[in-house]
């Protein structure tokens, strides 16, 4: 019975990332920088802040390329609690792992798993 | 790896991994075509050079510039007045095109006299414009010109001019992207941090990535500016030389354009600091998305909250009018580089059409990430499509519509498919809320067409109807729309005028009513 439950939840959680990661992919731009080490970067840093938001958390905002990565996940933040109702149900713990879940799969996509030849060039 | 084979590129087998089908469960680790390469010996691409890619898409967007090709005649002549990027002065840069005229003579003693001799005589033909780019072409790279050792000595002779050089012959890249990237590169070497720009705001941008088509940079510009904040430089569309040159004392460089400019924008960050905020200026929720995240960045939420209410208020019931009747139309969406990624998606979501291809003839496998991951399940991807293949891929995916440019464009004509010119427009601006209304105007005129349904008669054999008379758009698009349906008054055809963007020149703006000394040292402190 545990077993189910656990398999039960993490096919929840498994489709919840799919649901994030598709509206990433359909209404964002900046998880594909060109380069491998940019993606790496953007993806840390929106998704930290947009982690640190939804949870109530302070956010940092010392350094202008700070507000840069904020911007996008005020917004992020918002249109994932506007956009999925079961965002609501969801306590500090349940996101934090949610968040990291999107996190691995959105660098997965992105930049270990991407087919893009031109991520790993060292020069812009 | 679900790659398709077209049957008229079975002769060029290299192709093959030039196009996906994006099938059921298919994600960007297994789906993603190649892209950015060498055009493949035996298919007849339709790419630009990488001449082109500099001189025509990136550099001649610049106002107050003359832009002498050191070169045959042709390649200016065929780089000029293609591309609609407007300029608020007069389109001095759209008037006039020079090019040295280099011959075979030339070629043999060589050209760097002559070309001086050219310089000399624009400027003199053009006493007020003082600045000048210069492109490299095929046959004066392969002879060794030095370009920028005879624009020294003029500058050296004439300290009132300055000039650019760029140095990307057409053989420098696979595409017209090689040149983006070249020209990019060369202008930040060369010319940024040359000149010291006044500063009249505290939240004070680059707009990167647009290049006026039309009006679009003017649009967007008018928005930034409604906001409060000094859009410092257009990198290039509208943009001035010397504004160019102050791109360095921007707090942000607002990309719209990550194809043809991101490198000037990731070059910039690293060099001076200045973060690089990409964003999108088509479809209602993008747009103003976008226009609240550089907002918030500098902490004027309010300002873009009501810049966004009066303009969705103003246009989206017009809109909505043309997305009732555009649901279901197929699309295949062929633009350049950038409109594949931006318009893939929301076009689907806020008009209801249904984009069954993406294809990019220079684009990169980056672009293609973005386009494959918003287009729909069932697509068809094709990186640098052929002209057969294109017709292969029109008769299978059977779309209503075409965006794309002119050449592929005439061709989809005569497959009796409608075409939509996403480079230049039909009638744009296609940039901002009231230009999304264009934009739906304009397919709702293209798929609805009555020549369209007549062009399919023919008079040697079809019985033609006699006792009917010809069907409007409206009459052909209204079928599908329910008449006991209550329709708002606002909800109607577009009403905006027929030239949208010369009111915007000249308008003043409260906020940016004088220099603010001191503001690029401390921006926006007060503005979290």
């Amino acid at each position: 019975m545990e077993k189910i439950m656990a398999e039960t939840m993490e096919d929840t959680l498994k489709d919840r990332v799919e649901q994030l990661v598709d509206y990433i992919m359909k209404w964002c731009l900046w998880q594909f920088h060109s380069r491998a080490w940019d993606r790496e970067k953007q993806n840390e840093g929106v998704l930290t802040k947009t982690r640190q938001l939804l949870c109530e958390e302070p956010v940092e905002l010392e350094t202008p390329a700070d507000r840069c990565y904020w911007v996008d996940a005020v917004i992020l933040a918002r249109d994932f609690k506007a956009t999925y109702p079961w965002f609501a149900t969801l306590d500090k713990t349940d996101i934090k792992v949610l968040m990291q879940g999107l996190k691995d799969r959105l660098d997965y996509l992105t930049i270990t798993g991407s087919l893009n030849q031109e991520l790993t060039d060292p020069k812009y | 790896m679900p790659y398709h084979k077209f049957k008229c590129s079975e002769c060029i087998p290299e192709r093959e991994k030039h196009a996906v089908i994006k099938g059921p469960g298919e994600d960007l680790t297994s789906c993603l075509p190649l892209g950015y390469l060498n055009t493949i010996p035996g298919t007849i691409s339709e790419r630009g050079c990488a001449y082109c890619g500099a001189k025509h898409v990136i550099g001649a967007p610049m106002k107050d510039v003359i832009h002498m090709s050191h070169g045959p005649v042709g390649c200016t002549y065929d780089t000029w007045q293609t591309k609609r990027y407007i300029s608020d002065n007069d389109n001095f840069q759209l008037k006039y095109t020079y090019a040295t005229d280099v011959k075979e003579k030339h070629i043999i003693f060589g050209a760097e006299k002559m070309l001086k001799q050219n310089i000399m005589e624009a400027f003199e033909a053009f006493p007020d414009i003082k600045r000048m780019s210069i492109y490299q072409t095929c046959a004066t790279a392969l002879i060794g010109d030095d370009i920028g050792a005879v624009a020294q000595e003029v500058m050296d002779e004439k300290p009132e001019v300055d000039i650019f050089v760029c140095n990307s012959p057409g053989f420098a890249g696979p595409s017209q992207s090689g040149g983006h990237h070249k020209i990019n590169l060369a202008w930040l070497d060369q010319k940024v941090g040359t000149f010291e720009p006044e500063i009249t705001s505290k939240y004070v941008i680059n707009y990167v990535g647009d290049y006026n088509i039309q009006g679009d940079t003017e649009v967007m510009v008018d928005y930034f500016q409604r906001m409060g904040i000094q859009v410092l430089s257009c990198f290039t569309g509208n943009g001035s030389y010397d504004s160019l040159r102050g791109m360095h004392r921007a707090h942000l460089n607002v990309l719209e354009c990550a194809r043809s400019s991101e490198y000037i924008c990731n070059e910039l960050r690293v060099r001076y600091g200045i973060p690089r905020l990409d964003i999108e200026g088509f479809g209602f929720k993008p747009l103003g998305e976008s226009l609240m995240k550089v907002a918030m960045f500098f902490g004027l939420e309010k300002e873009a909250q009501k810049l966004i209410d009066e303009e969705t208020a103003r246009w989206r019931p017009e809109f909505n009018w043309y997305a009732k009747r555009l649901q279901g139309i197929k699309v295949c969406l062929w633009p350049g580089g950038s409109k594949l990624w931006h318009w893939a998606n929301v076009i689907h979501e806020e008009m209801g059409v249904e984009v069954v291809s993406v294809y990019t003839k220079f684009g990169h496998q980056g672009d293609m990430e973005k386009g494959v991951a918003r287009c729909q399940e069932g697509a068809l991807a094709i990186d640098d499509p052929n002209e057969l293949e294109g017709i292969e891929a029109m008769k299978m995916m059977k779309p209503d519509v075409i965006f794309t440019g002119v050449r592929p464009g005439e061709v989809a004509k005569k497959m009796r498919v409608q075409y939509l010119n996403a480079h230049a427009y039909h009638n744009g601006p296609y940039k901002g809320f009231e230009g999304w209304v264009r934009f739906a105007r304009d397919i709702y005129n293209a798929v609805y067409s009555p020549i369209h349904q007549l062009s399919g008669l023919d008079i040697s054999k079809d019985e033609i109807p006699t006792d009917a008379g010809f069907m409007t758009r409206q009459m052909i698009s209204d079928v599908k729309i329910n008449k006991d349906e209550i329709t708002p008054s606002e909800e109607r055809p577009y009403t905006g005028d027929y030239d949208c963007v010369s009111k915007l020149r000249g308008k003043t703006y409260p906020g940016l009513s004088g220099p603010l000394s001191g503001a690029e040292s401390e921006p926006f402190s007060d503005a979290v």
